[in-house]
């Protein structure tokens, strides 16, 4: 019984409560003189604390505490309570009930204020104020009350230098990450991830079943399971990640239990609800068959002006379909969470589970997760220490699927077909079943029947685990071995029933697929931490790893089933045998790394870190790349000169860096001559023949990054008020680039290292305890301006064109090319301006576009000009937190300025060619009797022209979130028998102010385009959400 | 445990794995050209791969539409119809086209591509050890190889005139200068030459091998070949060879030219295979010219491939001609509302009554390259010009063409000029929409296609546009290169 008699107050709770009872009971010990014995140790490091100070709260009595950490004083009566601390520290305080029969352990965890706080560096860890290089921090506190799928999605706003834009509103969607601006134009430009010492890349593995947005693999990872994430930045920190660190690193540690802590359990629920925050303004029955009768007339007006309908049945029309309407819901997300974590002396474990749910606000969409954790890791000898971090997770989504048209199965994207299909078309036909197709010429499926008919789902597992061990060598010599893998299996099912447009040419259509990515790790560091005298320290790194990706995919399909019964569970009864595909593909990376940091005085830091990357991906002649790095910081505020200013600044700190970072990622095999294999046909069977698909480049190796940094940190009034600073230059050479060559060669492309990007950058970071007290306010703010350009392309060009966006030397990526819009043709002006309209037969009311090449006539091809740009001119994020007893309260606004958009969705809509739904605007469009001088006429056929019309202000401000939470007072909760209770309220996307005039201005097309950045084009919205959870400790 | 062995454990662990990865590349899930090409199965796949560029994927290739909206609407019997949106396809209708025109640069893209895998094919098929390839196989393969490669270039040199000779893979030279006109010919006249002594009869080759290129494939484009060079005399022996082999004949039927069961028969020379609903590629060419569904409810044809009325093409069909009926459609029953509607001619030479629910992009009509009904004619017309005036060979060559298809002979006692404008006027007719019109009207010279071209109302057409310019993308890319002298600014 003896253990139940001391136990700690560190978590004081129900048992706490019962030991007392029990100290009460057998009461023996409390009376004369006790001695009280224990050591104070560092929660992080298990290590003693020598300095630090103890005394019998509220009095005056206290002990020194040894070398070893250990103190022992006399106390003259039980219960007392003992406090701890040191400078640094937290102060902590444990009741001590019972004459301890072992000496007690107090642990003090660092108060993190700015500069001391810990931040995970590649292959280890630093306190702040040690680095050299520019790493931001997002504590667990900003993440926790956005019920986002994956952590990506929690990350905008939060930190200076990271531009977060949303591919897709789906749940378990995907999002695009930018650190310091994009550097490569057709290699990836998303940061690496390192999650528990494990880096990978947030690639997609898909077998092609599925349509829709891909889900994004990092929605496996429970974003509730994440202590910390720190985002490297500069060379400096980001160079220990050789050739895959050109594009920033984001580390994410997930929850660790605390030693000599015990147990904690608690459980989080939130439920949430979610909306669109806009509907876009379309015509409505009465209005759209009205342009439908003039783009008829317009066409063939002997047929006369009612070929649609008659006037008499167009006033009966009314408002018809809103297929938003139809489509959109308000759908609810919830999530629960149950942790158990603590730690004995000489063990931790932080063990959860979670269920995440969340319906899309499309209708038939969602993402499910189940996730389990364990994080443990336990000092099994005085010199080894070993740990497993394990998690597993099953995660499903229901995906808005793609639309079938006259030409692809899937052609449009579901949000595109959903705005064009015309209101007077109907969800359901006279009998009953599905309208199949927009009636009109411009054949796609009823996007309604598609979505809540065509099951397209994806499933998918994730075991990410490592297991490491740290030998203790000798005194500050470590060897430590990690061995990991994540082992992912991805099935997709597609099935198309026969009585929807898209599987009405085929009775039914049903694949499945597999993808099963799979990667082992093994890394082998060796750590010496030195010091030599009271003034020199240093930390040496050397390391070996490893490490290898293989992945195959499988998918299987049959068509022209007997009934829709069942699905895609039994292909064989198909009748019809859709050909099979498989691929594999296998990578590996070899690497050597070294990093040495010394610091003089508490002064003078410097630190240098050299990686070798050998990479299969490259030439024969290519292979291992040398990424070296340094960096230095002075702090400035510790020289004796600087006494005099302490009073106005209490810490100042600058920094400087410059290194050398890698980018590797093409793909594999981009090096070889490979061969693809095509069909063709003799005595009409299919036969195969295999074509060279490229030419070999055995010199192919990285995108190489130079990074100059140079940053200060500043702390004013004792601290509340910090300042961070960075300027960055960033110049990224050896392009991976499809270097266009003549095709007399055979090919159009060679992937060739040619070409380079600059970026350059300020980033500012503002942390201010405004009021401290009672009442506490803290406002934090980061503001991050990138300039990105173009320096050097291909052979003989200066620009090239990719769709709606040029690619020109001394123009940022991302900048869009197209034509310039200059009013509309009047009548009489035909015969002048009629060459201005691109029309074969130009008519008053067509559209006219400025000549750009100034040769007396408008052709799309000819007369483009540069018409916006995706680069934003800063971005910025503002937290606010008040803090008054329990209650507190935070906004955090986040916005984007100077940023342009291309709204495609809009350019469909102004088509007005009556074959589908249109604007708004239509209702302004030039007619006769009313000549409009922006919008043009009804017009069945139009050319569709990419213009500054279609380019809008994609400036935005948005209260990202604001949430309210109350932490109960601790005496209520103990006298229920908690250790804690939380309840809050929180809500995303609640306000924004913004002219862009689609669904949501933080939006962007596709995936890792850096290129073709900023266009919106059938992206499904992002939702406004509120959200009420409970957090219970026991 | 013992402590020291649990530290041998995990040290042995990090030493053992120390040389797990290997950084060699061996794609498992791709063939690589170094260890590809060792044996007659390589080497057929290796030919296959060529064929392959004539139709490659679904959107507009070469004898997939792309030749019709690249070249034939720069002719009096097409232009670019009211759903042709590309603007550079009306540039061609209406002889606006330039350097930068998008279709002309695709038709030496393909062309081209066609090429190198020709190239690739000849070089590394004459590696492969004799152990590993029959002498009959690594003969017909190269000879399949320099067919297509020819018919490549003869495509190239009719539209470009002197384009840039690449014989063999690259890398060799990534930046080839133009070669003349006459060494791009003296190339191809090599080629088929080879070819037709490499490649076997029709009937050697088994009939799981139909569609392949035969010696008499070979021989039929040379005929071709120095007819465009007016080498009367040489197109006139090769034409009389072939006829003389008597491996072709004309089917009964005209419409049996066109009908999915007798594909691959006795009057096809060489033709372009497809088929539709097979996970292979259906000729689109149906659809492109099919009517749209303002003309007939629920058919909804692209409509981009358009008569030009005023080249008077349909008017100068007789009624009893029995091709018009296989040629054109002026009336059809909607599938959607089952009334019957009559419109202006289409062209409806690839429709596939068999394509169920797609009729226009998935037929499985192939698409002649030479047929002999107009090696018939070539025979005809090398006679006139040889002879400078018609023998009664060249009568009956041109009236067997004529009886087939219902009309009467010719009537005799023609000059050599007026026989010329009769076997033109029958190739127009017989061989509408199969790619011919502007090479027959380009190799007549400038002149001819300029009045022509005037006459059918196509005012812009210029004595420059007998060829086409050089891609723009190609004179910026390859400092070698020269534009052709009609097209330099």
């Amino acid at each position: 019984m003896a253990n139940l008699l001391h136990f700690a107050g560190i978590g004081k709770s129900a048992p706490a409560i019962l030991s007392l009872f029990f100290a009460l009971l057998c009461g023996a010990a409390a009376f004369g003189q006790v001695s009280v014995t224990g050591r104070v140790l560092d929660s992080r490091t298990g290590e003693a604390l020598i300095g630090a100070s103890v005394k019998v709260a509220g009095s005056a009595q206290g002990a020194v505490v040894g070398a070893d950490g250990s103190f022992t004083f006399i106390v003259a009566a039980l219960p007392v309570s003992i406090e701890a601390s040191l400078l640094g520290y937290r102060t902590q305080e444990l009741d001590v009930y019972e004459a301890p029969a072992q000496p007690l352990a107090i642990y003090l965890s660092e108060d993190l204020n700015f500069l001391n706080e810990v931040v995970v560096v590649g292959y280890g860890t630093q306190k702040r104020k040690e680095l050299t290089g520019s790493i931001s921090s997002i504590s667990t506190e900003s993440l926790r009350q956005i019920p986002a799928s994956s952590v990506d999605n929690a990350l905008q706003g939060n930190t200076a230098g990271v531009q977060v834009s949303q591919e897709s509103g789906q749940p378990g969607g995907r999002v695009s990450i930018r650190i310091r601006g994009g550097s490569s134009i057709q290699g990836g430009n998303e940061p690496l991830y390192v999650v528990d010492g494990f880096p990978f890349y947030n690639n997609v593995y898909s077998a092609g079943v599925v349509s829709g947005s891909s889900v994004n693999p990092l929605a496996s990872i429970n974003p509730a399971d994440i202590e910390s994430i720190d985002i490297l930045k500069d060379a400096a920190a980001t160079a220990i990640y050789g050739s895959r660190g050109a594009n920033g690193v984001i580390i994410i540690t997930t929850k660790k239990g605390k030693s000599g802590e015990r147990a904690q359990v608690t459980y989080d629920v939130s439920v949430g609800l979610q909306r669109l925050a806009k509907k876009i303004d379309l015509l409505n029955a009465h209005d759209f068959a009205i342009l439908r009768n003039d783009a008829l007339y317009d066409a063939y007006p002997d047929r006369g002006k009612y070929q649609y309908l008659p006037q008499s049945e167009i006033d009966r029309l009314g408002d018809g379909t809103d297929w938003q309407d139809e489509a959109f819901r308000t759908a609810l997300v919830q999530n629960h969470q149950l942790t158990v974590a603590g730690g004995s002396a000489k063990a931790r474990y932080a063990i959860s589970g979670s269920y995440f749910g969340q319906d899309g606000i499309v209708r038939n969409t969602d993402f499910k997760r189940l996730s389990l954790r364990a994080n443990v890791d336990a000092q099994v000898y005085d010199r080894l220490k070993v740990g497993l971090n394990l998690a597993v997770s099953r995660s499903e989504a229901r995906v808005a699927p793609g639309v079938g048209t006259a030409t692809s199965a899937w052609g449009n994207s579901f949000i595109s077909s959903l705005l064009i299909m015309p209101p007077t078309a109907t969800v359901y036909d006279a009998d009953g079943g599905y309208t199949l197709q927009n009636p009109f010429e411009n054949i796609f499926a009823n996007p309604i029947a598609s979505l809540l008919e065509q099951d397209n789902r994806t499933r998918s597992y994730l075991a990410l685990g490592s297991a490491f061990a740290e030998y203790a060598l000798a005194k500050g010599l470590t060897v430590k071995v990690l061995a990991g893998a994540t082992v992912n299996s991805n099935k997709e099912y597609s099935y198309v029933p026969g009585y929807i447009y898209e599987g009405s040419f085929s009775d039914g259509k049903a694949s499945v697929g597999v993808a099963d990515p799979y990667s082992w790790l093994n890394e082998n560091t060796l750590t010496y931490e030195t010091g030599i005298g009271e003034k020199h320290f240093f930390n040496f790194l050397a390391g070996f790893t490893q490490q290898q990706l293989k992945s195959e995919s499988l998918s299987a399909g049959a068509s022209n089933f007997v009934n829709d019964y069942l699905a895609y569970n039994n292909l064989q009864s198909g009748a019809v045998i859709l050909t099979p595909s498989s691929d594999a593909e296998t990578s590996a990376l070899l690497s050597w790394l070294g990093r040495m940091s010394y610091h003089y005085g508490n002064r003078y830091y410097f630190s240098v870190s050299l990686r070798g990357d050998g990479s299969s991906r490259f030439g024969k002649d290519r292979k291992w790349g040398t990424f070296p790095s340094a960096g230095v910081s002075w702090a400035v505020s510790n020289e004796d000169f600087f006494a005099p200013a302490k009073a106005a600044v209490d810490d100042l700190k600058v920094r400087l860096s410059y290194g050398k970072t890698g980018n590797q990622e093409i793909g594999s095999y981009q090096s070889l001559s490979t061969l693809a294999p095509v069909s063709y046909l003799f005595g009409n069977s299919l036969v195969t023949g295999f074509l060279p698909e490229r030419l070999p480049n055995k010199d192919l190796g990285w995108e190489t990054t130079y990074q100059a940094d140079l940053g200060f940190d500043a702390g004013f009034f004792k601290n509340r008020l910090s300042l961070t600073v960075d300027a960055y230059y960033k110049r990224t050479v050896d392009l991976l680039l499809d270097v266009q060559i003549p095709w007399t060669t055979g090919y159009s492309s060679s992937l060739q290292n040619y070409g380079s990007v600059e970026n350059r950058g300020l980033e500012v970071t503002v942390n201010s305890h405004n009021i401290k007290g009672v009442v506490s306010w803290h406002t934090g703010v980061n503001l991050s301006l990138n300039r990105n350009k173009v320096l050097e392309i291909g052979n003989s060009a200066d620009a090239y064109i990719s769709g709606s966006y040029l690619v020109k030397v001394g123009e940022p990526l991302g900048t869009f090319y197209g034509c310039v819009t200059d009013g509309i043709l009047q009548s009489g002006e035909e015969a002048v301006k009629g060459v201005f309209t691109g029309n074969a037969t130009p008519k008053a009311g067509d559209r006219l576009y400025r000549d750009v090449s100034g040769n007396g006539s408008f052709t799309t091809a000819e007369d483009r000009a540069i018409i916006g740009s995706a680069q934003p001119d800063f971005i910025f994020g503002i937290t606010n937190t008040l803090e008054y007893k329990g209650f507190l309260l935070s906004f955090l606004w986040q916005g984007s300025a100077g940023n342009e958009i291309i709204n495609a969705n809009r350019q469909s809509l102004e088509l007005f060619n009556g074959q589908q739904n249109a604007a708004a605007s239509a209702q302004d469009r030039w007619t006769p009797d009313r000549p409009s001088a922006t919008i043009p006429r009804a017009k069945l056929d139009p050319a569709p022209v990419f213009s500054d019309r279609f380019v809008e202000d994609g400036s935005f401000i948005r209260l990202k979130t604001a949430s309210l939470s109350y932490t109960l007072p601790r005496r209520a909760v103990k006298s229920i028998g908690l250790g804690n209770a939380k309840i809050y309220l929180s809500g995303q996307n609640l306000l924004t102010f913004t002219r862009y005039s689609g669904f949501d201005p933080e939006v962007t097309s596709g995936s890792n385009a850096t290129v073709q950045r900023g266009a919106d084009a059938g992206v499904y919205p992002i939702a406004r959400n509120v959200n009420a959870g409970v957090s219970i400790t026991f | 445990m013992k402590k020291s062995t649990l530290y041998s454990i995990i040290l042995g662990a990090a030493i053992s794995l120390s040389s797990c990865v290997d950084l060699e590349e061996a794609p498992e899930s791709k063939q690589s050209a170094d260890n590809f090409y060792q044996n007659g199965e390589d080497a057929i796949s290796a030919v296959n791969a060529i064929y392959r560029g004539l139709n490659e994927g679904t959107g507009q290739s070469l004898y997939n539409s792309l030749m019709q909206i690249g070249t034939e609407m720069a002719t009096d019997d097409y232009e670019a119809g009211p759903r042709a949106r590309n603007p550079h396809v009306r540039a061609i209708s209406g002889l606006t086209h330039d350097a930068s025109n998008d279709r002309m640069q695709e038709l030496w893209r393909q062309s081209y591509g066609i090429v190198n895998r020709a190239n690739v094919a000849i070089d590394r098929i004459a590696l492969i050890g004799p152990d590993n390839i029959s002498d009959a196989l690594r003969r017909r393969t190269t000879g399949e190889a320099k067919f297509l490669r020819a018919l490549a270039y003869f495509n190239l040199a009719r539209w470009f005139g002197g384009v840039p000779l690449a014989l063999h893979e690259t890398p060799e030279a990534l930046y080839v200068a133009n070669a003349t006109e006459a060494e791009v010919y003296a190339q191809i006249i090599a080629d088929l030459s080879d070819a037709e002594s490499l490649l076997p009869a029709p009937a050697e080759y088994g009939e799981q091998d139909a569609g392949r290129a035969t010696a008499g494939a070979a021989k039929s484009l040379l005929a071709k070949v120095y007819l465009t060079q007016k080498d009367w005399e040489n197109a006139r022996k090769k034409s009389r060879e072939v006829i003389d082999l008597q491996w072709y004949g004309l089917f009964e039927d005209f419409a049996d030219v066109f009908n999915v069961a007798t594909k691959n028969g006795k009057e096809h020379i060489f033709s372009v295979q497809f088929k539709g609903y097979a996970n292979f590629v259906g000729n689109c060419m149906a659809g492109r010219s099919a009517p749209t569904s303002d003309e007939v409810p629920g058919v909804n044809g692209d409509y981009a491939d358009a008569l030009h009325a005023e080249g008077g093409l349909y008017s100068s069909f007789g009624d009893r001609d029995r091709r018009k009926a296989v040629t054109f459609v002026t009336e059809m029953v909607s599938p959607a509302d089952g009334q019957r509607y009559t419109f202006i001619p289409h062209i409806h030479k690839y429709y596939d009554p068999a394509a169920v629910g797609d009729q226009y992009n998935s037929s499985s009509k192939n698409l002649p390259v030479i047929r002999y009904a107009e090696l018939l004619l070539i025979y005809a017309e090398a006679l006139n010009e040889e002879h400078n005036g018609p023998t009664q060979e060249a009568y009956d060559a041109i009236d067997t063409v004529r009886t087939r298809a219902g009309i009467p002979k010719l009537e005799q006692n023609l000059s050599a000029d007026q026989f010329r404008d009769s076997v033109f006027q029958e190739r127009r007719k017989e061989l509408v929409f199969e790619y011919q019109r502007w090479f027959d009207l380009s190799r007549r010279g400038a002149g001819y296609y300029v009045a022509t071209l005037h006459a059918a109302g196509k005012t812009a057409a210029a004595p420059r546009h007998v060829k086409f310019p050089i891609p723009q993308r190609e004179l910026d890319l390859n400092p070698s290169l020269k534009q052709n002298p009609e097209w330099r600014k």
